[in-house]
């Protein structure tokens, strides 16, 4: 196999790109315009400033993917670029790459990070906030940064090193596996969060703390009516107009 | 409130708004870190922390998927503080009753996000289009350019929306606030905690995992028979 040729220097400035990557998101191709940005200054390592047209438009298709997984896709295009540049062979097109995986890395990072990490790392500032802790925020970027950060950095080697079997270590980490115990980790939190509210409130009323049972049957309500597609802002306006109602009469 | 507050605000809902999609997502997007963060550049940090707290939950299960826009939570949190912030001091009404009233005042305006949302990424269409066309004629810096300039569009279109919650909010509050804070107070903590648990009810109801009920209700009971047998 031909000796990586890309620099340190060219994998961080990709790295750093990958932080602009969705800046010029539209409706008609998505990130298209974004991975061209990412992928570019790879690109110029491997073929110099004058990029041939080939390279450029299969570089600018359409595209769409989780963000986080942009780097990854991206380190195993460039392998790619510098293979086709050297007159080797290719088991794929890096196009067909490109589509053949930026809908399942998509699935992947939503599920992962946006349905995981975000609310799991969420909950957990949260119970600080609601004691009134201003390390809240602080410790909720660290517990979401950690992995995010991480994530991108390795992704964009892996993806380099490993090119195409990339996809098979992403599957033996098993990630919507992970995904799943974290939301049920969140699950949890919330039923915690719930519970303490629910707690303090029946303190502040000098009422037993048994009565916060009461807010079960409310949540699970409020939780069936949101997966039926209720919205959250119709919940709002129903619970504060129905309090503020009572409040006024009585 | 004094003009730079006001700038200094509008700085930070053209930050944390462009963490929502366009640049880094470190997620300083989230209302539990923007709404601290303009408490802070306001001098309060704690009242930040109140309204972040009562909005984090509320749109969190809505994932930003695809072509899909869910709700400006970012510039509902931003505007949420502002208004509590500047409203408390004009009417001389403050505290959490003040916190609540700004933040039911900001959260439907939040549909404004959307649509300047959708308006900054109509404009990126035709970014592109003029990034493909540099590129056609050999020009990748072009690209680049056109790439960045997107930055723009997500830039403007959060600091309009937080403008519209505050100017929007500010006239509301002004006329109801004196009425209803009263009564505000007189709910106690069943306000303030109900914004929170419709947070987390929402995000239960589109959690999508097996076993989240049973998992839910074993929380809830288990940490409610502990802290009641303290």
């Amino acid at each position: 196999m031909k000796s990586p040729r890309l620099s340190w220097l060219t994998f961080l400035s990709v790295y750093f790109r990958s932080f602009l990557f969705q800046a010029s998101w539209n409706f008609e191709n998505l990130q298209n315009l974004g991975f061209f940005y990412l992928v570019l200054p790879g690109l110029r390592s491997i073929y110099g400033d004058e990029l041939s047209t080939d390279v450029q438009q299969r570089q600018v298709t359409y595209f769409n993917t989780h963000p986080y997984f942009a780097p990854l896709i991206a380190g195993t295009i460039l392998r790619m670029e510098e293979r086709l540049h050297a007159g080797e062979d290719v088991a794929v097109d890096p196009d067909a790459y490109k589509k053949m995986v930026m809908a399942p890395f998509a699935a992947m990072g939503d599920a992962l990070f946006w349905g995981g990490v975000r609310p799991l790392a969420a909950l957990i500032g949260l119970l600080l906030a609601s004691q009134g802790s201003l390390w809240a925020p602080v410790v909720f970027l660290i517990l979401f940064n950690l992995p995010h950060l991480f994530f991108r950095g390795a992704g964009l080697v892996l993806g380099y090193v490993q090119e195409l079997r990339a996809i098979e270590t992403i599957h033996k980490c098993r990630l919507p596996d992970l995904a799943i115990r974290l939301k049920e980790s969140t699950t949890i939190l919330i039923g915690v969060l719930c519970a303490y509210l629910s707690f303090k409130g029946c303190e502040h009323q000098d009422i037993s703390g048994v009565w916060g049972f009461v807010l079960l049957p409310i949540v699970l309500l409020f939780a069936w009516l949101s997966h039926k597609g209720v919205t959250s802002l119709f919940l709002v306006l129903l619970t504060t107009s129905s309090l503020l109602l009572l409040a006024l009469l009585f | 409130m004094v003009i730079a507050d006001y700038l200094l605000a509008g700085l930070v809902a053209m930050l944390t708004g462009l963490d929502r999609v366009a640049l880094v997502q470190v997620m300083i997007s989230r209302p539990l870190v923007a709404a601290p963060l303009t408490g802070l550049v306001l001098g309060n940090p704690l009242l930040g922390l109140e309204v972040g707290m009562l909005l984090e939950l509320l749109w969190l299960g809505r994932l930003p998927v695809g072509a899909a826009i869910p709700p400006d939570d970012t510039q509902v949190a931003v505007g949420a503080t502002v208004l509590a912030f500047s409203m408390g001091q004009m009417l001389g009404l403050g505290g959490m009753p003040m916190v609540i009233l700004a933040v039911l005042v900001a959260i439907p305006l939040g549909k404004f996000g959307q649509i300047f949302d959708r308006l900054a990424r109509n404009v990126n269409d035709r970014l592109a289009v003029a990034g493909l066309k540099a590129l056609g004629s050999g020009n990748t810096n072009g690209l680049e350019r056109r790439h960045l300039m997107g930055l723009i569009s997500f830039a403007v279109s959060s600091l309009a929306t937080a403008c519209v919650i505050v100017l929007i909010g500010s006239v509301v509050l002004f006329y109801t606030a004196p009425q209803l804070i009263g009564a505000v107070r007189d709910t106690g903590l069943s306000l303030q905690y109900s914004l929170i648990i419709v947070g987390a009810a929402s995000l239960l109801g589109t959690i999508n995992v097996n076993r989240s009920i049973s998992l839910f209700c074993a929380a809830f009971s288990g940490t409610l028979l502990v802290l009641w047998m303290r």
